[in-house]
């Protein structure tokens, strides 16, 4: 006797109706026990039991994400809001200055959309670069200086800014690594200042909240 | 470490911190779902290191573009998806390298009952092993299919085969390793009666 074929067989298990077969397996109990077997099989591989991912899986995981090191800063607490007032001020300070220099006077569209590109055309792209690299220093600065204040005083919990802090630091970061990898690279370069520059307003932002006693951005 | 204030916390709030960078939420949602991602990228890896390989390339991938995650659907079936779509994609790549066609023709002889230990070896062979025998291909089709539930179309798509081939790969695969577990099993009758 003949028996069925896998692909008749596996046809079978899906629930198709070959013609002819019926009366095969009516009279086969070699192919009835293939086709429970196979039935039992595929039970068998939906119950396989979920597997417990490698521990150290997530460190390696953790190591790829941009955002890392901010995220770990967060842990450390935040500054009361008087210090946070004195940091986001110094650190508007620095930036804005910087940025102040960064873009020409009379620049009608703004430093948040005239990047370093148009900057590198007037000056030159080395110029330019160690301008970023001068930003970046102070910016480091500011947020050492805020990281400090955080630590000598009490911590209440931020929401609103501190996420919108968060990303932008994270934004920072991570062009600064793409950056370390192309530093010529001026759309980089570009994300980089867009990213220094959205900072400084979300402190001025919150600078102006505090000296109108508002309580939206710091609960 | 996980954060315990994190643990009661809903997904769709643990998203929107990781979209901020929130590493510890990044971590939560990679708790919630490190298992179910795991398993599937092992199981149509078929191998362990290759397995946490392809598991950190698609939690890498979709921590990078959360900001697409709309919450169309859940965050699990999102990650899940990525990590089918990893694996598949980089298990095709390493087919390129192996030559496809040897694979998904199944003349590799990494299925080949062969290959199996011998009869006298007490290693027995338990329907997760035979699985990770089976070819690449057949093994990619068979989980696609049987487990995860894709059609032929979804498959062929994927894999970039016709789904006339989806069909032939999914009969050879169950053929495969129905022959293998038998095996397997005889084996260990073997051993008990010896």
């Amino acid at each position: 006797m003949v028996h069925l074929n896998e692909e008749t067989l596996s046809e079978l298990l899906e629930g198709a109706s070959v013609t002819g077969v019926e009366e095969h397996l009516a009279s086969c109990p070699v192919c009835r026990g293939e086709l429970d077997a196979l039935r039992r099989l595929r039970s068998e591989l939906r119950e396989l039991p979920e597997l417990d991912a490698p521990p150290e899986l997530w460190s390696r995981i953790e190591a790829r994400l941009p955002v890392g090191g901010r995220a770990r800063r967060t842990r450390r607490g935040w500054p009361s809001m008087i210090a946070i007032q004195a940091a986001a001020m110094a650190a508007v300070f620095v930036i804005g200055l910087g940025l102040g220099r960064m873009f020409a006077p009379g620049d009608q569209a703004g430093p948040g959309s005239q990047l370093v590109s148009e900057r590198a055309a007037a000056t030159s792209l080395a110029d330019a670069m160690a301008e970023v690299r001068r930003l970046g220093a102070q910016y480091d600065a500011a947020l050492r200086n805020l990281e400090q204040l955080a630590a000598q005083e009490g911590a209440p919990t931020p929401s609103l800014a501190e996420q919108r802090l968060a990303s932008l630091d994270a934004l920072v970061e991570a062009s600064r690594t793409a950056l370390s990898v192309e530093p010529a690279d001026l759309v980089l370069n570009s994300y980089l200042f867009a990213a220094l520059e959205e900072r400084a307003a979300v402190l001025r932002q919150i600078r102006a909240e505090q000296e109108s006693g508002s309580e939206v951005l710091w609960r | 470490m996980r954060e315990e204030g994190l643990v009661d916390l809903t997904e769709a709030t643990l998203v929107r911190r990781a979209r901020a960078g929130e590493l510890e939420a990044m971590r939560e949602l990679y708790e919630r779902h490190a298992s179910r991602v795991y398993t599937v990228v092992r199981r149509l890896a078929g191998d362990d290191d290759l397995a946490a390989d392809l598991a950190q390339d698609a939690w890498a991938s979709a921590f990078q573009k959360i900001r697409e995650f709309r919450g169309e659907a859940a965050f699990g079936t999102w990650v899940h998806r990525i990590a089918v779509n990893t694996a598949l994609t980089q298990l095709r790549q390493a087919a390129r390298r192996r030559n496809l066609e040897q694979s998904f023709n199944g003349s590799s002889t990494l299925g080949n009952p062969d290959r199996l230990p011998a009869s006298g070896a007490a290693e027995r062979v338990t329907i997760q092993r035979a699985l990770d025998l089976l070819p690449d291909g057949y093994r990619s089709v068979l989980w696609l299919h049987d487990v995860e539930g894709y059609t032929h179309e979804e498959i062929g798509a994927r894999l970039g085969i016709a789904v006339g081939t989806s069909k032939s790969q999914l009969a050879k695969a169950r053929a495969r390793l129905r022959a293998l577990v038998a095996e397997s099993r005889a084996e260990v009758v073997d051993h008990g009666a010896s």
